[in-house]
């Protein structure tokens, strides 16, 4: 037997969205990235066991039960603009396509369920494999999946490592094994560079005055992860009680934008006088590859919640913490994401 | 050239709008509630044969 290692392992996942929780997406509707981070997607079995009830004449268990499921996981990439519009697109949940190849533009922004949009985000399915067929070490979907989060790092510095993005996704619970999926060829990746940064907070533009050193930004959904299991949401194997709850549903919570930075601090900086005063301003940020391939985000509304002088490599810089807040016409966030790359989410 | 996107109006409630497909334009309608949708079918009356 040969040790299978790590190295190995295929993921591909659902570009397209799944047409409801239970029904998978077809191979076709996958595609194929590599990412950084070794973590699996375990499925996880929530068991109980009778130890508790009276009757037994004493305190130990003597049966347990398959009660639920759990699928969760974390994807860390290199920034592309294809995965990027993905995040974008199953992240915030409601998505405009336009534009035709190579240049499609998917306009996207959170689901306002106030304004007659679904709570429920765009469901994925999510395939690991280590050498499936005959020899398989791991050949398994999990059927259902939607965004927890999405960060995006920006970092000082020459390589790919100064632009990345982590992706956290939480499933329905249920997964097929073997998945059924031939996974398809590798998606060919168009980086987006911390070197191709643009960036205005607040009036400032933090790059034509150099002074940006990083920067973080994010959305998480709190996904009602117990709210999912309702009388009636089903099991993983279907008509059999004994197999496991599935989740029927996964609705976003309270979700929370952020965006923070670290900027050189010098005479005339105004970051601490714009804390003093709350003001309020838009935040862009975009990163390109080409035309073709970008990312734009916009926080339309920040107000700086703390601003902290310190030091980053011996240079006086100031930490930021932004609020993003709700503005009335445009909302919180917006993401403009262009790459080749058709039908996503869709 | 400009590209034009259809937009329903929230809650099912209206008719569809043709809007051009620019993020100043669609993030407003987006919050406001508005999804994207096919274009709606040709009104264009059909007359059935009465000869015959």
């Amino acid at each position: 037997m040969s040790t299978a290692r790590l190295q190995e392992v295929l993921i591909c996942f659902g570009k397209q969205k799944q047409t409801d929780i239970a029904t998978a997406n077809s191979g076709m509707q996958m595609w194929r990235f590599g990412k950084l981070n070794a973590a699996l997607a375990n499925p996880k079995l929530n068991t109980e066991n009778d130890a508790e009830e009276f009757g037994k004449g004493h305190e130990f268990p003597t049966q347990s039960f398959q009660t639920s499921w759990d699928v969760t996981g974390t994807l860390e990439k290199y920034l592309g603009a294809e995965i990027a519009a993905w995040a974008m697109a199953f992240g915030l949940g409601k998505v405009v396509k336009s534009g035709a190849a190579p240049n499609f533009t998917y306009t996207c922004t959170p689901l306002m369920p106030a304004n007659g949009d679904a709570a429920e985000l765009p469901y994925f399915s999510f395939v690991e494999q280590i050498r499936p067929g005959a020899g398989v070490v791991l050949d398994r979907m999990a059927v259902g999946c939607v965004i927890e989060s999405w960060t995006i790092t920006l970092g000082s510095g020459p390589g790919r490592t100064n632009s990345r993005i982590a992706i956290e996704f939480a499933g329905s619970g249920k997964f097929t094994e073997p998945s059924g999926v031939v996974v398809p060829a590798a998606t060919l990746e168009k980086l987006l560079p911390s070197a191709s940064l643009a960036l205005s907070i607040d009036g400032v533009d933090y790059v034509s005055n150099k002074n940006i050193v990083s920067l973080e930004t994010g959305w998480k959904n709190n996904v009602r992860m117990d709210a999912g299991f309702y009388p009636g949401s089903g099991f993983q194997t279907a008509g059999d009680a004994t197999s496991g709850a599935i989740r029927g549903r996964l609705e976003f919570g309270n979700r929370q934008g952020t965006l923070r930075f670290t900027a050189r601090f010098e005479s005339g900086s105004m970051e601490l006088t714009k804390l003093k005063n709350q003001t309020t301003g838009t935040a862009v940020l975009s990163l390109t590859y080409d035309a073709n391939n970008s990312l734009e985000i916009t926080w339309h509304k920040v107000s700086f919640a703390t601003a902290e002088v310190g030091e980053t490599d011996g240079i006086v810089t100031v930490a930021v913490e932004c609020l993003p807040m709700f503005d009335a016409t445009n909302g919180i966030v917006s993401a403009v994401a262009k790459c080749g790359v058709d039908s996503i989410c869709q | 050239m400009n590209d034009f996107v259809w937009m329903s109006p929230p809650f099912g409630q209206g008719e569809p709008v043709q809007v051009e497909a620019k993020p100043e334009v669609l993030v407003p309608l987006m919050v406001a509630g508005y999804s994207q949708c096919e274009p709606p079918a040709s009104r264009e009356e059909v007359t059935e044969d009465v000869h015959g």
